[in-house]
């Protein structure tokens, strides 16, 4: 069965197309192995960065340790607390991506439900959630965002606030982002509806929630999958951006935002690695999303076929 | 006007030779009369409302279909055959509407009838069956799982009993290996293999009634023939009742007892299909059948009614057809033309007492 499954994979016009384009598979590549390091992060990190027994501040602000005065011991050096760099960037990844793939599951569910119903029942409600997704998409997703985490840090003190930054920063971006999700589904459900399987089904007798979801859903999936990278991609940078704003992750928890933030007082007195090797990591992260993304679009959709 | 005022009263006819076929018409009638009818659609109407007017696309419609009746709606595009058929399974969407009339099915007002009991209708007492094979199946989904799904939503079934009975139906359409294409997906199979695996879809249920519109216009000639055959056999072997809506007076004349002419909205000539293929009455219908490639000489222009529908927006005072009607007097382009029985079809002209060919 398995085996089968992979042999229909081999002979698909999708494993065709990735097997020759070679920016796909370095993307491809690279995404695994940051999925892979970061998600067996305490196996592979030589420290515990959340351990505070083995963070010595004597060692803070250490080079990498290819560099005069760096250390062996440390890799990519430390930060201004005495951390290792690489163990915390491994951690950070892992958080930062936590992050991403939870926001963009919660803004596509939100999306495409609310979308797939606007988009089937029409009309007077159709109107109604596009004008909240119009309303919404006119703030800019961190203005929302630092306005909401902003008032609740206020509230209910910073010390709750770091207990469940995760969460919290899942559901703003989630919550922020539904928009994009809404809209696309929505405009694939208006073409797919007029398609005369939609009507054929009704024939059946079928409900519309099953129509909605078993016969339209998988038809609009392909425009879902690409905006699906792109988003999980501007989730990081979301994230990193309110963490660098002070308004992410903690210090004690950091993920790659705030760790770009922690470095940034130092970069001015030499201290550059804090700032920059992080900053690296998010860039050829978010990077080899997107690309990955330009290469789904281009499969999926196949009137963008070039000769 | 209904078919069972007295047949005495009503003709008007003056050729000898028909005057047989109107003496026994009464005794039809009656025999209509005594069944309770599968289908019943009575003065229907159906409006939509665009932004400046309301448009009616179905003016007094009333038809019955009988069980195991074979029924078959002809007339050219836009006539109202699809919207009809969409309207019995209350199907016809925004922003049209049923604005009066009645649908009696199974001794129910199909027009009356919650969207949840109407759904339990659909698909189980009464299926469909489309136009395009391409279209009507829905590329990312297996053969079978389409044709389960109809029975999930209407019977308490397991799956692997309506998975039994899936490929049963395969069988009885004529698809070779049913099992195997059981799990193929529509794109694996060809045109005429599709309208089979829709017409099975519509079959599994066991469902009284199936509605049929243009099953075959979008497939080849060889395949049409092959299609209709199946068709005519499946329907004379389980007894289902069946509306055949097509423009193609061919096909009406092969698979079909009774048969109704649309033009603009209006039924204008309803009878046993022999004989309005043999003496039509409405100078419309003559039209038609003139138009038949084979009633015009090889190398000849072929037959064409002159003009176009009129728009449902502008539709002519009187008889909707005066002003393509080669017979036209003062009278049509002012009243309506009642139905006027003529042995075993009805027929709204003035004029069909002149036809006497």
């Amino acid at each position: 069965m398995v085996a089968a499954r992979w042999h229909q994979f081999r002979d698909s016009g999708f494993y065709h197309d990735f097997s020759r384009d070679k920016t796909a598979i370095i993307s491809f590549f690279i995404l695994c192995l940051y999925v892979v390091v970061c998600f067996s992060a305490p196996l592979v990190a030589p420290f515990d960065p959340y351990d505070p027994t083995v963070i010595d501040i004597m060692d803070s602000e250490i080079p990498p340790a290819w560099l005069e005065r760096g250390d062996p011991r440390f890799l990519l050096g430390t930060d201004a607390q005495g951390r290792d760099l690489f163990s915390t960037i491994l951690y950070g990844t892992r958080i930062s991506m936590t992050i991403g793939v939870c926001a963009v599951l919660l803004q596509a569910f939100l999306g495409i439900s609310l979308g797939m119903i606007a988009g089937y029942v029409g009309g007077s409600l159709d109107n109604f959630l596009m004008r909240i997704a119009d309303i919404q998409l006119s703030f800019s997703t961190l203005m929302v965002a630092i306005i909401f985490l902003a008032v609740f840090q206020a509230l209910f003190g910073t010390e709750l606030y770091e207990r469940l930054a995760i969460v919290m920063l899942i559901l703003v971006i989630g919550i922020a982002e539904w928009p994009q999700y809404a809209r696309t589904v929505r405009a694939s459900v208006l073409a797919e509806k007029k398609k005369e399987y939609v009507d054929a089904v009704r024939v059946i007798g079928l409900r519309p929630h099953r129509i909605m979801f078993r016969h339209i859903l998988p038809n609009t999936l392909s425009p879902i999958l690409v905006i699906s990278t792109v988003q999980v991609a501007n989730a990081i940078v979301s994230e990193a951006a309110l963490s660098f704003l002070g308004l992410g992750m903690p210090v004690t928890k950091p993920s790659l935002g705030s760790l770009i933030n922690s470095g940034f007082e130092f970069i001015f007195s030499g201290s550059w690695w804090i700032t920059i090797v992080p900053g690296v990591v998010l860039v050829i992260l978010v990077l080899v999303m997107n690309l990955l993304g330009d290469f789904l679009r281009d499969v999926l959709n196949p009137k963008l076929y070039k000769n | 006007m209904p078919g069972g005022v007295p047949c005495e009263v009503r003709c008007r006819h003056r050729d000898p030779q028909r005057d047989r076929s109107c003496a026994t018409a009464p005794v039809r009638i009656q025999r209509r009369h005594s069944i309770v009818s599968l289908l019943e659609v009575k003065n229907l109407e159906v409006r939509f409302a665009m932004r400046r007017q309301e448009l009616i696309a179905l003016r007094d419609v009333s038809f019955k279909v009988e069980k195991g009746e074979r029924l078959g709606i002809v007339g050219e595009s836009g006539a109202g055959k699809s919207v009809a058929a969409f309207s019995i399974l209350n199907l016809i969407s925004k922003p049209g509407y049923i604005s009066s009339g009645e649908i009696f099915f199974g001794g129910k007002d199909l027009t009356k009838l919650t969207a949840r009991e109407m759904s339990q209708i659909r698909g189980n007492q009464i299926s469909m069956v489309f136009q395009d094979p391409m279209m009507t199946l829905n590329p990312v989904l297996t053969i079978g799982t389409q044709m389960t799904e109809a029975l999930h939503a209407h019977q308490d079934i397991s799956r692997e009993e309506a998975k039994q009975r899936a490929i049963e139906t395969l069988a009885r359409v004529h698809i070779p290996s049913p099992a195997t294409r059981f799990d193929q997906y529509p794109h694996e199979l060809s045109g005429g293999m599709r309208q089979r695996v829709v017409i099975a879809i519509a079959l599994i249920t066991k469902p009284p009634l199936i509605i049929a519109d243009e099953p075959t216009t979008a497939l080849d000639v060889t395949i049409q023939a092959e299609i209709m055959e199946l068709m005519m056999e499946l329907c004379e072997s389980s007894g289902v009742g069946l509306i055949l809506i097509t423009h193609d007076l061919g096909v009406i004349s092969q698979m079909t007892e009774r048969a109704i002419v649309m033009y603009a909205g209006r039924i204008v000539e309803e009878g046993d299909t022999r004989d309005i293929i043999n003496h039509a009455y409405h100078p419309y219908t003559h039209g038609l059948m003139d138009a038949l490639p084979q009633k015009t000489k090889p190398g000849r222009r072929l037959n064409q009614i002159k003009g176009v529908m009129p728009a449902l927006s502008s539709i002519p005072d009187g008889c909707a057809f005066n002003p393509r009607c080669p017979l036209v007097i003062d009278l049509c382009r002012t009243t309506l033309p009642q139905f006027t029985v003529f042995g075993s079809t009805r027929v709204a002209c003035h004029r069909a007492a002149a036809r006497t060919d």
